[in-house]
């Protein structure tokens, strides 16, 4: 397994990150702008700055076939970026919420995207050609409290989203116009606009952190801060589904997750490595850590000469520098995201922390 | 000229759309009402237990039986039998125990339940005098009684603590935030 691809880029927390599809740009938020990295070579360089929010940026995704960038941040506010002769052009979209916008997430077919807010609502934002105008439609019913996550499912109707109430639930999307009618699936058959598919909650009624459908669209993970990871598989509409499976681990909450397959998926949180966690139907488990311990670079300490040995702890008050993690990331890890996929597969995946490190991870 | 206090205007009571106004038991895992009566029936087995020298079946007992439901001072008498219980089993007999509860089914339950009573009974260990009616219990751990308190509860805590070091040991520090996030108390 080659070593991780680390990118040290700045030493301000990255709120959320995403790649253009070509892998090649780098959008990165922080502090009140987002970032553009381009590649070169086997490092990214600073090319852009998007600047126009004047709270913290919450939320980035680059649309893959489109390249347009959607940003949200505290300042309530989102905004769509195209590419221009001029440089990057953004378009206010009216979200209409009187909270922070928490996260942002563009639907596969890149027609709308939802956006998660401290309002207790979803706002899923649409383009309307006669006004020329991005508006929003409310998910609000079942809500009690903010929205932490937001992902889609591939039919591009299904949105799910984690939440402080501690439920995680699956809410139809569809907007008449914008969307063709979905397929029935084990989800629902009939799905108009705030249907609610599913809601979930888990053993401790912790917070959800992160929610993401399986490659099919049949499961749903979503993570917590009761250091759980639940999967869900439906059954049916109006029915219990059939398996609900919750991971509860020994390790510190994930805060972001992504399947790489039916069969896996690749968490992250504050214990600040990813791990694997592995099943199906019938159970899932913690199967390691990406990282493999001890690394060459952490082991190989420089011999020490007794005269070193007393000099760094007449400095420091200790032998050896024990102030750095064992892992990559040095901080929290707060998005993965899928960096590479062949066959179905996630093969590569990308983490993003407090650290400001953005480190790319080969399967 | 009439002047209403604007700052004390209760503005969630007039919003239908405040969280103020839900049902808050919706948010929270549903519990089952348990009477004190059993909580000290199922006590007075556990001792039954504990008084056969089974102490590691009587932990077992206690721990997969936790009175979520119950009132308070049904949850006091479900604590001081947890107490009891570990403070009968000597140190040595600790890591082997837990190991054991935590492979067998619902190990990790058990354990995060076990978690509560360790944090709950640190927080009470020095209340036996008048401070007990202070003890706030909406997060089933309180810091108003840190440190040990003196020299009474010095003892239990002692015990407590090498309980605590054993379990993180086996549970992780997963098992403390499980037990910061839960809703259940004990």
């Amino acid at each position: 397994m080659p070593p991780p691809e680390a990118h040290h880029l700045f030493h301000h927390p990255i709120a959320d990150h995403s790649f253009s599809a070509d892998r090649q740009t780098l959008a990165v938020a922080r502090e009140n702008v987002v970032d553009l990295y381009q590649r070169s070579g086997s490092k990214y360089t600073l090319k852009d700055e998007l600047t126009g929010h004047d709270k913290t940026v919450t939320g980035v995704d680059i649309a893959p076939s489109s390249g347009k960038i959607v940003t949200c941040a505290q300042d309530r506010n989102a905004y769509v970026w195209e590419p221009s002769p001029e440089g990057w052009k953004p378009t206010l979209v009216l979200l209409r919420i009187n909270r922070a916008a928490t996260c942002v997430r563009w639907a596969p077919s890149e027609t709308k995207f939802a956006v998660g807010s401290g309002a207790r609502l979803i706002p899923v934002c649409y383009f309307e050609e006669e006004d020329n105008w991005w508006v929003s439609k409310h998910i609000k019913k079942p809500i009690r409290s903010t929205i932490t996550a937001v992902a889609w499912h591939p039919n591009s109707v299904l949105l799910a989203a984690g939440s402080t109430d501690g439920h995680a639930r699956v809410l139809s999307a569809f907007v008449k116009g914008i969307d063709d009618k979905p397929q029935p699936s084990a989800w629902g058959e009939r799905l108009p606009f705030n249907t609610v598919c599913g809601e979930f909650l888990n053993n401790t009624a912790g917070w959800v952190h992160s929610v993401a459908f399986s490659p099919s669209g049949n499961a749903l993970a979503f993570a917590a801060h009761d250091s759980t990871l639940t999967v869900v598989y439906p059954s049916g509409p109006d029915e219990p589904p059939r398996a609900v499976l919750s991971v509860s681990t020994q390790v510190l909450p994930f805060m972001s997750l992504v399947w790489s397959s039916e069969s896996e998926i690749i968490a992250a949180g504050y214990n600040c490595e990813a791990y694997r966690l592995q099943g199906s139907e019938q159970g899932w488990e913690l199967a390691g850590s990406l990282e493999s311990k001890g690394r060459p670079g952490i082991q190989d300490q420089r011999e020490e000469s007794a005269l070193n040995m007393f000099r760094q702890m007449d400095l420091k008050g200790s032998a050896k520098d024990d102030t750095k993690l064992k892992t990559v990331h040095q901080n929290t890890i707060n998005t993965v995201r899928s960096f590479e996929e062949s066959g179905g597969q996630v093969r590569k995946v990308s983490t993003s922390g407090v650290d400001g490190r953005v480190v790319i991870w080969t399967l | 000229m009439a002047n209403p206090n604007w700052r004390t205007i209760n503005i969630d009571a007039l919003d239908p759309d405040s969280p103020a106004n839900f049902d808050l038991t919706t948010l929270t895992p549903a519990v089952n009402p348990v009477s004190t009566a059993d909580v000290q029936s199922l006590a007075g087995q556990i001792r039954q237990l504990l008084r056969g020298g089974d102490s590691e079946g009587a932990l077992q007992g206690a721990l997969e039986n936790p009175p979520y439901g119950a009132d308070d001072k049904g949850k006091e008498v479900h604590l001081a039998t947890v107490i009891e219980i570990l403070q009968s089993i000597r140190q040595a007999d600790m890591s082997p125990i837990l190991s054991r509860i935590y492979s067998a089914p619902g190990g990790t339950e058990a354990l995060d339940v076990l978690m509560k009573y360790i944090y709950k009974g640190m927080a009470q260990s020095n209340t036996a005098g008048t401070t007990r009616n202070i003890t706030p219990q909406a997060t089933g751990f309180s810091q108003i009684h840190a440190r040990g308190g003196g020299e009474g509860g010095g003892q239990a805590m002692s015990v407590l603590l090498s309980w605590h070091e054993k379990l993180v040991e086996i549970a992780g520090p997963g098992s403390i935030v499980r037990v910061m996030t839960d809703r259940r108390t004990v």
